[in-house]
């Protein structure tokens, strides 16, 4: 803000310098007695040269970070110097003269930087290149070798002339205008290319500015044309004057759209606080407040979040996921609080180039707004992740329930309904052929054998009864000694757990183990179970090939979402070839 | 009489084929599913054919679906179907508008050699036979202002045994009682119902079923 104090004397006197050379050309135009036309240079010179610097300056004040405003005070003296032509004083027709092209590569400079003050590519340096670094070289020569004196207008005498001559001195201006027409046709496709370019927000601001200076830069084109094919003098006059009028009605243009691009940051800031300060709290009051600021309509905010299922990752004030890629003319910048990223804004590149930091300056002071709705998102996304979770539960029950009642009708209930009728048969003869009656008893008990091992194995898939009975270190002996790998049983927990602990830390090593056998193609298994900082850490390794994916199959899918819903963590390490660990935290208080 | 039998279940076709081999049937062909048993059908035209409801491929409703093919297609052909569990609406969906040769039995009735055989030859001579479970829910049906209520408890036995298709002559048996008595039951429960009174066993079972299902 020192800064800021420092600014604004030196702009007043700045105007001040302006106002009075302005003044002073009107008084030496008014005694000169070679212009042609004296209203023009009289009026339209000092109004020009006014009307950029006075807008220029107020630019400046207003966005002192942005260099449009210096560039456009710059056209404005620019100007000035080189309606010096029009006076009657040597030394100042002379200066005139080598300032004559100036404002206009100025301005051509200022079309190229807007908004944002700064010229970036390759292609839009070349163009101050050849404004600056050929067009003027070539005024100098010109300059040097041109004599007023052979125009026979009754100039005053060009101070610079080292040699006269005509040939040079007119190749040198020819030159200029076919190097200026050339590089002004090549700048209005480079500025229709920028408008196609151009987000919706900054369009507002571009299209003010492509009007007068479309306007004038075509004007332009036909003043080098004429001059280049030597039209008459009238008309001439006639361009020239309306070139000059267009001229002055660029600065103002290029005010609207600066003023129209965005906010000053510091008003923006301001206005951005007022109306957070005010705001009711609904969702998306904070997206507009920030949109308003930046002045861009399109802007996205994501929410930094941290949820069990998805682990960190960024989400929109409905907690659905956002993708942080990229797209063209957008740039992703961080919201940080008390140094924690807490969420992110997605707005168009051009933003940061014209007016750089001014998003980390507003996203700074909606931070705390930010992180109000950012632990919101992330109750909506916790929330939608948990009804997701709780519908693959239920789902999972029936796909069970279905799986048990199929189980049971192709088995046990078939083999009981044909034990019953084998009892009927074998009754009906054990009279008449004791021998056929205790062949059918012989296969009714065998039947029954059958019956009762398929309940038996049916009841342990839904609930093992040594778990139950016995707990998880024995069940897990179970498990293993009934793979189809040898399964080394290492550390398991001495005492009893929590009934839904062992059914959990159980299944996963069902799980684990079953997966073993039919994919890994393993040569050997480890499980073990241990307590560790009041968690529960079942781990299960194989030698395997690896590559399982959790996404793919629903048993693991089902596992994640059983852990999930005592609060605990799953993970499965699985490179290819390099065999599958899974593990999973239960959380178990001591 | 000659059968056909639809079954997956090997274990169970084999004891299907052996009970009614015994009781002097003549199982003329075996099926393992749904279109197996349709072929087979359609080339023995047998008296009656025994289907499981659940089959491959979708062990699903199969055997259902079958016999009403069966039923349309081949009217003379009594159809039974077996199943681990009844429900009201596939006894309904498999009599459509007549009573005349199907059946519809739990699984487990098959030990019971008599009733069985008795369902099947009732079928297969063109009658009904409906699980007595079925018919149980029926009747155990809340109603508003239940006509049922005016019945007396044997007359609501021979309601029951109408709906699983017996003839007076069944009930008779089954009951240990007279024609005569059952006669007049019958007679009374149809007067009681607001039935309109009709000797003929098939459209009887439709009417007791149609009212109960009301």
């Amino acid at each position: 803000m020192a800064g800021m104090r420092a600014l604004r004397p030196a702009l007043a006197g700045l105007a001040l310098v302006a106002a009075a050379s302005g003044v002073l050309l009107m008084a030496l135009v008014m005694t000169s007695d070679h212009a042609g036309d004296r209203w023009i240079p009289l009026v339209l010179g000092p109004l020009i040269g006014w009307s950029f610097t006075g807008t220029g300056l107020y630019a400046w004040a207003r966005r002192p970070e942005n260099r449009i405003g210096p560039l456009m005070v710059a056209i404005g003296f620019a100007w000035l110097l080189a309606e010096l032509t029009s006076t009657d004083v040597d030394v100042l027709h002379s200066v005139g003269l080598l300032a004559e092209t100036l404002p206009w590569t100025i301005l051509v400079h200022m079309l190229l930087a807007f908004p944002s003050g700064r010229v970036r590519s390759r292609l839009e340096r070349g163009f101050l290149f050849i404004g600056y670094g050929i067009l003027l070289p070539l005024q100098l020569l010109f300059v040097v070798t041109f004599d007023p004196l052979s125009q026979r207008c009754g100039c005053p005498e060009n101070l610079f002339l080292v040699a006269r001559a005509d040939g040079v001195a007119d190749a040198a201006q020819a030159t200029q205008s076919a190097v200026g027409l050339a590089g002004v046709l090549a700048l209005a496709w480079v500025i229709a290319r920028r408008w196609r370019e151009a987000q919706a927000g900054d369009r507002r601001a571009l299209r003010p500015v492509l009007l007068a200076g479309g306007v004038t830069v075509g004007l332009l084109v036909v003043t080098l044309a004429a001059d280049l094919t030597s039209l008459n003098d009238t008309a001439e006059e006639v361009i020239d004057v309306a070139g000059e009028i267009a001229m002055g009605a660029v600065p103002f243009a290029f005010l609207v759209g600066l003023l129209r691009s965005r906010l000053s940051r510091a008003s923006a800031v301001a206005a951005l606080i007022e109306r957070l300060g005010a705001g009711d709290g609904r969702r998306g009051t904070l997206h507009q407040a920030l949109a308003d600021a930046l002045g861009e309509p399109d802007l996205v905010v994501a929410y930094r979040v941290s949820l069990p299922d998805a682990g960190e990752g960024y989400v929109d004030a409905d907690g659905a996921p956002v993708d942080l890629a990229p797209t063209p003319g957008t740039v992703w910048t961080p919201v940080e609080l008390e140094g924690r990223t807490v969420g992110a804004l997605r707005h168009s590149a051009a933003l940061e180039d014209e007016d750089p930091g001014a998003v980390r300056t507003v996203a700074a002071a909606a931070a705390l707004a930010l992180e109000n709705e950012r632990l919101q998102a992330e109750l909506r996304a916790r929330i939608e992740e948990l009804r997701r979770s709780r519908a693959r539960l239920v789902e999972a029950a029936d796909a069970e329930r279905r799986r048990l009642e199929r189980d049971l009708h192709d088995g046990a209930q078939q083999r009981l309904v044909a034990l019953a009728l084998n009892l009927r048969l074998a009754r009906s003869r054990v009279e008449k052929d004791p021998a056929a009656a205790a062949e059918l008893l012989d296969e009714s008990r065998e039947e029954l054998a059958h019956a009762t091992a398929e309940l038996r194995e049916l009841a342990r898939g839904i609930h093992p009864a040594i778990l139950t009975e016995r707990g998880l270190g024995p069940a897990v002996g179970a498990l293993a000694s009934r793979a189809g790998v040898p399964v080394e049983v290492g550390a398991l927990p001495g005492e009893r757990l929590p009934a839904p602990i062992e059914a959990a830390a159980y299944f996963v090593v069902s799980e684990a183990i079953t997966n073993v056998d039919r994919y890994a193609r393993a040569a050997h298994a480890s499980v073990t179970v241990e307590r560790v900082n009041g968690h529960v850490v079942v781990e299960v390794r194989d030698d395997g090939v690896g590559g399982a994916d959790p996404a793919a199959g629903t048993g693991l899918r089902g596992l994640a979402d059983r852990v999930a819903a005592l609060d605990g963590r799953l993970e499965v390490r699985s490179p290819a070839g390099g065999g599958t660990t899974l593990r999973a935290e239960l959380p178990c208080g001591s | 009489m000659r059968v056909v039998i639809a079954e997956d279940s090997a274990l169970l076709r084999a004891g299907l084929v052996r009970l009614l081999t015994d009781e002097g049937f003549d199982v003329v062909a075996e099926a393992g599913d749904a279109e197996d048993l349709l072929r087979k059908v359609r080339a023995h035209r047998p008296d009656v054919c025994i289907t499981d409801i659940r089959m491959p491929p979708t062990n699903t409703d199969e055997g259902i679906r079958a016999a009403r093919t069966i039923r349309a297609e081949l009217p003379e052909v009594g159809v039974i179907v077996l199943s681990n569990y009844v429900e009201d609406g596939y006894a309904f969906e498999l009599l459509g508008d007549s009573a005349e040769g199907v059946g519809y039995l739990l699984k487990d009735r098959v030990a019971d050699v008599e009733a069985f055989v008795d369902a099947v030859r009732r079928v297969a001579g063109g009658g009904s036979a409906l699980d007595p479970e079925v018919v149980g829910r029926l009747l155990g049906r809340r109603r508003r202002d239940d006509p049922l209520e005016q019945l007396t408890p044997r007359e609501r036995e021979v309601l029951g045994l109408m709906a699983e298709g017996r003839s007076n002559r069944g009930i008779a048996d089954a009951l240990v009682v007279s024609d005569r008595a059952v006669e007049k039951h019958v007679t009374s429960i149809f007067g009681k119902l607001s039935l309109p009174a009709g000797t003929d066993d098939h459209r009887r079972v439709l009417a007791v079923l149609v009212f109960l299902r009301a």
